[in-house]
């Protein structure tokens, strides 16, 4: 006799018995497949691991994967300002490719702006009065360098320095943030390295490189942070944190200054609508989206052509679109942390779904540094986009601070200085509860390795490079624009196509602008 | 093709079998020089001359410009 299927009460279907295998875990912003506990989210996000990463990048895509694009960019001045004649000021720097899986158009760009665009011997009083470095004080967390020249309300630090904005308290520091160092001994002179030795004493120079934490336009005086200050000693060693402060009588320069497009540096994640999504699993879908869950209240920017949104990745090089910034309430939109170009829409606003996601959070360390007096110990690291009392957004935090060693760089920075030969030491947040690091190491390495073969196949077999975007007529898209803003540190609306020059492999120049090419 | 200065420490340089495994598939590729003019490590040695802009001076403009809402000529 056929056994009857269910009961002999009847056909009805025995109750399920709940099985928890199936359900998945929950997915992560930036990777999948990990219950984001504290722990795992510490690990995820720890220096050690992006630096870890980075050496492997580096290494694994060095010898292969050189999509470098050397440029040399020309400040626009702005409308009515007559044009001097003899050398235009310039900012030279490289866009380094990183081949990956993780975007549509298969690479992470990062961006260089070299050491030594901005100097300090141009600097100068009212009275023409070169700003070297008169004196220097102290306190335990910070150098005041005092610049020679007479400064006073009336004659305060000129721009970018300090820009006076009418009833903007404080006003505008543009260059807060940057790293300086004391690397030009005498006006017009060629910056020291860590090699220069000084002819009078025939030891080396030696320098230091620091954050540029706050500006007092009215006494001529910059605030260095200490923490995670590098000094270049007479031994040819790069310590940090520094010993010595700056030193009197040589005038700043900035230091190498980078960003990235990659979705951990900008803490932003970018759909593309694309119809060639079929290179990875997970870019299987082909519209945009964004989980409800991962919906958070922030700034966004749209790039608008004439009006008319244009989220195109590349544009001719005659093109060049505005950056519109929509953030929160109008009031918060201070510059120079926020750079809006046409216009500010106000009212809440939160990421633009199937668009972007996550915006503008902001690594934040609870710590300076431990071996000097007076910090505190490392603690949690954390994020922070805007902060909140009452339901009401009492500010918005979109600070993009460089500590050196200290930064919050992404992997693909720490590859570049890794290259440059600056790979700095081992940082001290070690990932906890890793069952074995060398088995960990091990899966990294052969997983780096692979990952770049697979990504640069990609590239250049199964995809041809003519889908890859490339500066600079990327430099626009939505993703790469307040990149660009960040790295040049000027206003997004003087990131104009026509400024750039590109030099091609043999280091011919070649204008985009002017419809050249470079070489084959 | 570094600027008026001249002066661009590079920290590394291709050798020939890295120039060379730049070729990328078949085709007949020709080349000659240094493939990366500036690099991530870079010092630039920009000194301008008095009555020239310098890229200080031009990104203070420029920030001074758009505070008073001037954009780029």
């Amino acid at each position: 006799m056929a056994k009857k299927s269910g009961s002999s009460f009847g056909n009805f279907n025995k109750a399920e018995i709940f099985d928890p295998r199936p359900v998945k875990p929950i997915t992560t912003e930036f990777s999948k497949g990990s219950v984001p506990d504290s722990i795992y989210a510490v690990n995820r996000e720890s220096a050690w691991s992006r630096w870890r990463r980075g050496y492997e990048i580096a290494t694994a895509c060095f010898y292969d994967n050189s999509y470098d694009y050397p440029f040399t960019y020309r400040v626009p001045v702005p409308a009515g300002t007559p044009q001097t004649s003899g050398n235009p000021p310039t900012i030279p720097g490289v866009f380094k490719g990183f081949p990956t899986k993780n975007k549509e158009f298969g690479m992470h760009w990062a961006g260089v702006r070299v050491a030594g665009s901005l100097r300090f011997d141009n600097v100068r009083d009212s009275t023409g009065v070169r700003a070297s470095i008169a004196s220097v004080t102290e306190d335990a967390n910070y150098w005041y360098v005092k610049l020679t020249g007479t400064w006073s309300v009336s004659n305060p630090l000129p721009p970018p320095l300090y820009v006076a904005i009418p009833g903007v308290p404080g006003g505008l520091k543009a260059i807060n943030g940057e790293i300086l160092e004391d690397r030009i001994v005498s006006v017009g002179g060629v910056p020291i390295d860590r090699d220069t030795i000084d002819p009078a004493t025939q030891k080396r120079y030696g320098y230091v490189s620091a954050v540029l934490a706050d500006t007092d336009p009215f006494n001529g005086i910059l605030k260095l942070r200490k923490a995670g200050s590098v000094e270049a000693t007479p031994d040819r060693a790069l310590v940090t944190p520094a010993t010595r402060p700056p030193n009197v009588g040589r005038f700043l320069m900035t230091g190498t200054r980078y960003c990235c497009s990659c979705q951990d540096f900008n803490r932003r994640d970018y759909g593309f609508m694309s119809s060639l999504n079929k290179v990875s699993d997970s870019l299987k879908t082909k519209f945009p989206r964004t989980n409800v869950a991962s919906l958070k209240p922030g700034r966004y920017e749209i790039m608008t052509l004439g009006g008319v949104v244009d989220n195109n990745a590349m544009t001719s090089a005659n093109v060049n679109r505005d950056m519109r910034i929509v953030s929160p309430a109008p009031q918060y939109n201070v510059p120079p942390t926020v750079t809006p170009t046409v216009s500010t829409v106000p009212g809440a606003a939160r990421d633009r779904p199937g668009v972007f996601r996550d915006f503008g959070a902001m690594y934040l360390r609870n710590t300076s540094d431990p071996s000097i007096p007076g910090s505190r110990a490392e603690g949690m690291p954390s994020y922070e986009d805007y902060s909140a009392s009452g339901n009401v957004i009492t500010s918005l935090t979109d600070t993009w601070t460089p500590l050196l060693d200290e930064m919050r760089y992404c992997k693909h920075i720490y590859a570049m200085k890794y290259e440059e030969g600056v790979f700095p030491p081992e940082p001290s947040d070690f990932p906890v509860g890793i069952e074995s690091m060398a088995a960990w190491e091990q899966k990294l390495v052969e997983e780096t390795e692979k990952d770049q073969t697979e990504a640069r196949a990609a590239n250049l077999q199964r995809r041809s490079l003519s889908t890859m975007d490339v500066p600079p007529y990327n430099c626009q898209a939505p993703m790469m624009m307040p990149m660009m803003q960040k790295l040049f540190n000027i206003p997004s609306t003087f990131v104009k196509m026509n400024g750039f020059t590109m030099i091609d492999k043999n280091g011919t120049k070649y204008i985009p602008a002017s419809g050249e090419r470079p070489s084959v | 093709m570094a600027q008026f200065g001249d002066v661009v420490s590079t920290n590394f340089i291709y050798s020939q079998e890295q120039i060379d495994t730049r070729i990328y598939g078949d085709s007949d590729i020709s080349y000659s020089g240094i493939p990366t003019v500036y690099h991530a490590g870079d010092v630039v040695h920009l000194p301008y001359a008095s009555g020239e802009t310098s890229t200080m001076e031009a990104i203070g403009l420029a920030w001074a410009a758009f505070t008073s809402g001037v954009g780029p000529e």
